[in-house]
């Protein structure tokens, strides 16, 4: 599967991270054995099943007793040629329902992480390759169950619909940690190509424009006080591609996201309190068509409160909330356009779901989601007519190695 | 006679209050944070540890590389060690491992069965640092102290 997701990185990516990786393996034989103790390979499969009242959500899931459209499998290698040097490379292949990705396994990540510096009080580092993106708590391993609170992660903020314009960039990232009296501080900007699909090209218009990403910067701070009870963090991003429509009309433009993303946590040992706020600005600028132009900025956030029981189980209760314009919060005006019906530019969700750990690598989820609005349901699921009003209920299984 | 009771029993109680947490200590035998005779520190601060066992560091601060040992999530030692030491619970470490597992930022630490097989391992690697209750310490390893 590696190889095959290497196959798909593009040439450019492939080869530099190619070359790297050979570079930083040519040591010296003594070395060789050091490094073989250093290989780690590690994996996740995750199946689940989701059933819907109304609407579909990755797959067919309000018929026939749900849908079994949702599935990640993934594995990673790393090793450590010099101590000094981390390389690390992740294949995925996942499926959500009507999504084109249908198992294609892709590079996840794949990339050299060099350590410059390193003291008692102070780490800088640069990673080459093709880097996850650090927005919010959890986008960097957003497709690892078992580092996800939930079977879904909050979808006005983690949304799955065009999950791909803020995953990962193929470029150059630099971080910082700063180690302080009583919590650490990190820091982290990169540059580099984003990796635009045809998720969002299909999110974007019913044209399905091509997308072509040209450059993103996205960068992160983060405070974790006293070993992570308390955790601070301020992402902001922009991701930049090109946009070109190829119908009978053909025209060009420029598509920009910026996100911005507040994230507060606070953890004691049996609950976790854990809040986060969105700002995204979505920008088409440049199409000759300039009725087509926009400038729009969604608000996003959600309050999630997790409750641990006997070590093995979790508990979890949140209220989600997306709003896809804030200068038109309820939908009305794009509705009196009849473009699309109102309550299908806001989601509220109200989820409460369970984890149990009933081994160290298993996983067994189960959540009920109640949502008013269609704001982030998935495209591609959804041909005919929507209901404001809809009910989810999931069920996953997950292992790890 | 009555005021004498009552004093006696808040004596008592206050008495207990004092003793019990003393009591609870007695039997619980310290932790113990391990190196490598070869690591070359005399002792390290509380963040750079948990940066270390929550692996985001991967070197010492002489410039090798760090090799953790950590016994399973479920040992009452490593919740101790998590506790007393880092100031984590072993779920909050977990997951910081699972982040940098599968984010390609980091590597998984050593999993040890046992604070003996903790000792060997440490003991036989290079850049290996680990944690024990203070009995099964030897001299085949050193001791780290906390700055």
């Amino acid at each position: 599967m590696i190889v095959s997701a290497y196959y798909r990185c593009s040439s450019a990516c492939t080869g530099l991270t190619m070359a790297l990786i050979a570079a930083a393996c040519n040591v010296a034989p003594a070395r060789a054995e050091g490094m073989l103790d250093t290989v780690q390979v590690h994996g996740f499969l995750s199946q689940a099943l989701i059933v819907t009242d109304e609407n579909n959500f990755f797959g067919p899931s309000s018929h026939d007793g749900g849908s079994l459209q949702y599935t990640e499998i993934g594995a990673n290698l790393s090793f450590r040629p010099r101590q000094d040097v981390l390389i690390a490379i992740q294949g995925i292949s996942r499926r959500a329902g009507a999504d084109d990705s249908d198992f294609e396994p892709d590079l996840d990540y794949g990339l050299v992480d060099y350590q410059l510096f390193s003291s008692v009080d102070r780490t800088l580092g640069i990673q080459l390759g093709r880097v996850k993106n650090p927005f919010g708590f959890y986008n960097q391993t957003r497709d690892v169950a078992f580092t996800r609170p939930s079977i879904l992660l909050p979808q006005s903020i983690y949304f799955d619909r065009t999950r791909s314009v803020g995953l990962a960039g193929d470029g150059i990232s630099i971080y910082e940690q700063e180690r302080l009296p009583n919590g650490t501080l990190y820091f982290q900007a990169g540059i580099g190509k984003p990796q635009v699909n045809d998720d969002a090209e299909k999110a974007l218009s019913t044209t399905e424009p091509t997308l072509d990403g040209q450059i993103s910067i996205i960068s992160q701070i983060r405070y974790e006080h006293d070993g992570g009870r308390i955790i601070a963090a301020l992402s902001a991003g922009r991701a930049q591609s090109r946009y070109e429509v190829d119908s009978k009309d053909s025209d060009s433009g420029t598509f920009v996201f910026q996100p911005w993303i507040l994230s507060l946590q606070y953890n004691e040992d049996l609950w976790s309190l854990t809040a986060e706020y969105a700002l995204r600005k979505r920008s088409l600028s440049g199409l000759n068509n300039a009725q087509h132009n926009y400038d729009i900025t969604g608000e996003s956030w959600y309050l999630q409160y997790t409750r641990r029981f006997q070590r093995d189980w979790q508990w979890l209760l949140r209220y989600d909330v997306l709003v896809n314009d804030r200068n038109d919060r309820s939908g009305r005006k794009l509705a009196a356009t009849g473009a699309a019906p109102a309550y299908s530019q806001f989601a509220k969700d109200l989820t409460t779901g369970v984890q149990w750990r009933i081994h160290p690598q298993v996983l067994l989820a189960a959540e009920y989601h109640h949502v008013d609005g269609t704001g982030w349901l998935t495209i591609g699921d959804n041909e005919g007519e929507t209901d404001q009003y809809w009910n989810m209920l999931l069920f996953q299984a997950s292992l790890r190695f | 006679m009555v005021m004498g009771q009552g004093l006696t029993r808040l004596i008592l109680a206050i008495a207990l209050l004092v003793a019990c947490p003393l009591a609870s200590s007695a039997t619980d035998v310290p932790i113990v944070l391990i190196a490598n005779p070869n690591v070359p520190i005399d002792s390290l601060t509380r963040e750079t540890i948990r940066a270390i066992f929550a692996m985001r560091q991967r070197t010492l601060p002489d410039g090798q590389a760090v090799h953790v040992f950590v016994l399973p999530d479920e040992s009452r030692v490593h919740a101790r060690f998590a506790k007393e030491y880092l100031g984590v619970y072993p779920h909050q470490l977990r997951l910081s491992w699972d982040r940098v597992v599968f984010s390609g930022t980091g590597q998984a630490p050593n999993h040890v069965d046992s604070q003996a097989e903790m000792v060997e391992r440490v003991a036989t690697t290079p850049g290996g640092i680990g944690y024990i209750e203070q009995g099964y310490l030897d001299d085949r390893v050193r001791l780290l102290p906390l700055q």
